[in-house]
C-alpha cells in the first residue's frame, strides 16, 4: 500500500527540490551567492547633445559639404556604389552556391577525394609531419593568409578607435580619470615571478612556432603564447620598460614584414604550382626541424602577426597608447 | 602484470582520484562561500594541491618518458603562476573594497599588527 503524503510534507523532501531544480522553476544560486545585477547604462542628455554637435561640426568644418560640391557628389556616389557592390557580391555568392553538390550526398568530393588525398599524399607533397599544418599552410594557405589579414585589419580598427595622441592631453588629469590607478603597481611578488616566467613563456612560444610542422601547434598558438608573455612582462614592469622593446614602429615593421613575406612566398608557390613549374624550394627530410619548405617560414610569419596583435590589443584597451 | 606494475597502477589511480576529490571540494567551496577572499581561498586549493595530485597520478600511470617531464613542468609553472595571480586578485580586492572591515580584520598599518603580536608574546612570557 503506497503512502500518500500531503502537499506540505512533499515540499520538504529532497526529491521535490531536485525536480524543482531540474524544471528550472527555481535557481538555487539566486539570493545565495554574492552577485550584483547590472544596471542599464544611462547616457546623460549632455553627452548626447555633445555627440550631435560633434558630428555636425565634422560635417560643417571638416568636409564643408555646403561649399564643396564634388565632395557632396562623392558621398552620394559612394553610398550608391556600396549598395551595388554588396548586392552584386550576394548575387554572385548565391549563384555559386547553386553549383555546389547537395549536402549529404555520399559520393561528393569532400567525402572521398579531398580527405583521402590529404591523408595519403600529404606528407609527401608538403613535407610536414603534422598533416593539419600541411593542410592549413600549404593546401589552404590562401585561407590562412586571409585569417592573418583579418587579425591585421582588427588591430588597425582598434588603433583607429582607441589610439590617443600624446600631444593634446594633460598627463595629470588623465592619471586621475584612469580607473586603473587602483591596480597593484610594481608588485614585488609579481615582478619576481615574472622574471622567472617571462623568458620561459616566450621560449615555449618560439618552440611551438618552430615545431609547427612536426608536432601540434603552429603560428597561431605559438604567437598567442608569445603575446601572453609580453603582456605579463608589461603588467609586471610597467609601460616604461616594455616600451623600450615594443613600440608602435616595431609593431608596424613586424606586421608589414610578416604579411608581405607571407604574401610573396605563397604567391610564388601558387604561381609555380598553377603553371606546373619547378618551385626550387627543397622539402627536406620529413621530421627534421628545417624541412617542409615554405611552411616553416609561413608559421613564423603568422606567429609574429598573432603575437603583435595580442599585445597591441592589450595595450590599446588598457592605455590607448604604446 | 607484475607486482610493480600493479602497485604503480593503484598508486597512480589513487592519486588521480584524490586530485579529482580535491577539485570537487574546490568547486563546492567556490559556490558555498559568499565573499570573494573566502572563495579565492577555496579556488586556490584546486590550483595547487588538486593539480599536483592529478598530475602526479598521471605521471605515475604514464611511466618515465618525455611527456612525464612536460607534466612536471606544468606543475612547476602552475605553482609559480597560480599563487601570484591569487595574490594580485586579493590585493586588488583589499585595495578597492571600502567595506573590507565588514568581512575581515583590517589593520591600518602593518606596524600596529607587529606591535600587537609583540605584546601578545610578552604577555605569554609574563604568564609563564
Amino acid at each position: 500500500m503506497s503512502k500518500l503524503k500531503s502537499r506540505e510534507e512533499y515540499e520538504k523532501t529532497g526529491s521535490f527540490r531536485f525536480w524543482r531544480w531540474l524544471d528550472g522553476r527555481r535557481d538555487p544560486y539566486v539570493g545565495q551567492v554574492e552577485m550584483k545585477p547590472q544596471t542599464p547604462v544611462e547616457t546623460p542628455e549632455l553627452t548626447i547633445r555633445e555627440r550631435l554637435r560633434d558630428s555636425q561640426a565634422v560635417r560643417d568644418k571638416v568636409y564643408d559639404i555646403e561649399n564643396n560640391k564634388s565632395l557632396n557628389f562623392f558621398h552620394r556616389v559612394y553610398v550608391l556604389a556600396a549598395i551595388v557592390y554588396c548586392v552584386g557580391l550576394a548575387v554572385i555568392l548565391l549563384a555559386m552556391v547553386a553549383y555546389l553538390p547537395p549536402t549529404g550526398e555520399a559520393d561528393r568530393p569532400v567525402n572521398n577525394e579531398v580527405s583521402a588525398r590529404y591523408i595519403e599524399s600529404g606528407l609527401q607533397e608538403t613535407g610536414a609531419v603534422n598533416i593539419v599544418t600541411g593542410m592549413i599552410l600549404d593546401y589552404r594557405a590562401f585561407d590562412t593568409f586571409g585569417e592573418s589579414n583579418v587579425l591585421f585589419a582588427a588591430t588597425t580598427t582598434v588603433l583607429i578607435l582607441l589610439h590617443r595622441k600624446k600631444k593634446n592631453q594633460d598627463g595629470r588629469v588623465e592619471e586621475l580619470e584612469n580607473d586603473r590607478l587602483l591596480e597593484p603597481k610594481r608588485d614585488a611578488i609579481l615582478q619576481g615571478s615574472a622574471t622567472v616566467l617571462v623568458p620561459i613563456i616566450i621560449l615555449f612560444g618560439i618552440y611551438v612556432i618552430l615545431n609547427g610542422h612536426l608536432s601540434p601547434g603552429g603560428g597561431f598558438s605559438g604567437g598567442a603564447v608569445i603575446g601572453a608573455g609580453l603582456i605579463l612582462y608589461l603588467s609586471a614592469f610597467g609601460f616604461e620598460r616594455a616600451e623600450k622593446l615594443f613600440t608602435e614602429k616595431l609593431y608596424k615593421t613586424v606586421s608589414f614584414a610578416a604579411l608581405t613575406t607571407y604574401c610573396l612566398a605563397k604567391s610564388y608557390s601558387f604561381f609555380t604550382g598553377a603553371n606546373h613549374l619547378e618551385s626550387h624550394i627543397p622539402l627536406g627530410t620529413p621530421g627534421a626541424i628545417l624541412s617542409s619548405g615554405l611552411i616553416f617560414v609561413l608559421n613564423i610569419c603568422v606567429g609574429m602577426v598573432v603575437a603583435c596583435t595580442m599585445y597591441t590589443f592589450y595595450v590599446m584597451f588598457r592605455k590607448g597608447d604604446f | 602484470m607484475s607486482v610493480g606494475e600493479w602497485v604503480r597502477l593503484l598508486l597512480g589511480g589513487a592519486l588521480l582520484l584524490g586530485g579529482l576529490l580535491v577539485f570537487l571540494i574546490e568547486i563546492y567551496g567556490v559556490f558555498r562561500f559568499r565573499y570573494v577572499l573566502n572563495r579565492m581561498h577555496a579556488a586556490a586549493l584546486g590550483d595547487t594541491l588538486g593539480i599536483t595530485c592529478s598530475m602526479a597520478g598521471l605521471m605515475l600511470l604514464s611511466g618515465f618518458r618525455f611527456s612525464t617531464l612536460k607534466m612536471a613542468m606544468v606543475i612547476v609553472f602552475l605553482w609559480i603562476a597560480s599563487p601570484v595571480s591569487s595574490h594580485l586578485l586579493a590585493r586588488l580586492e583589499a585595495g578597492t573594497n571600502e567595506q573590507l572591515g565588514e568581512h575581515c580584520e583590517v589593520y591600518e598599518k602593518l606596524e600596529t599588527l607587529e606591535e600587537q603580536l609583540r605584546d601578545g608574546e610578552e604577555r605569554k612570557e609574563e604568564a609563564l
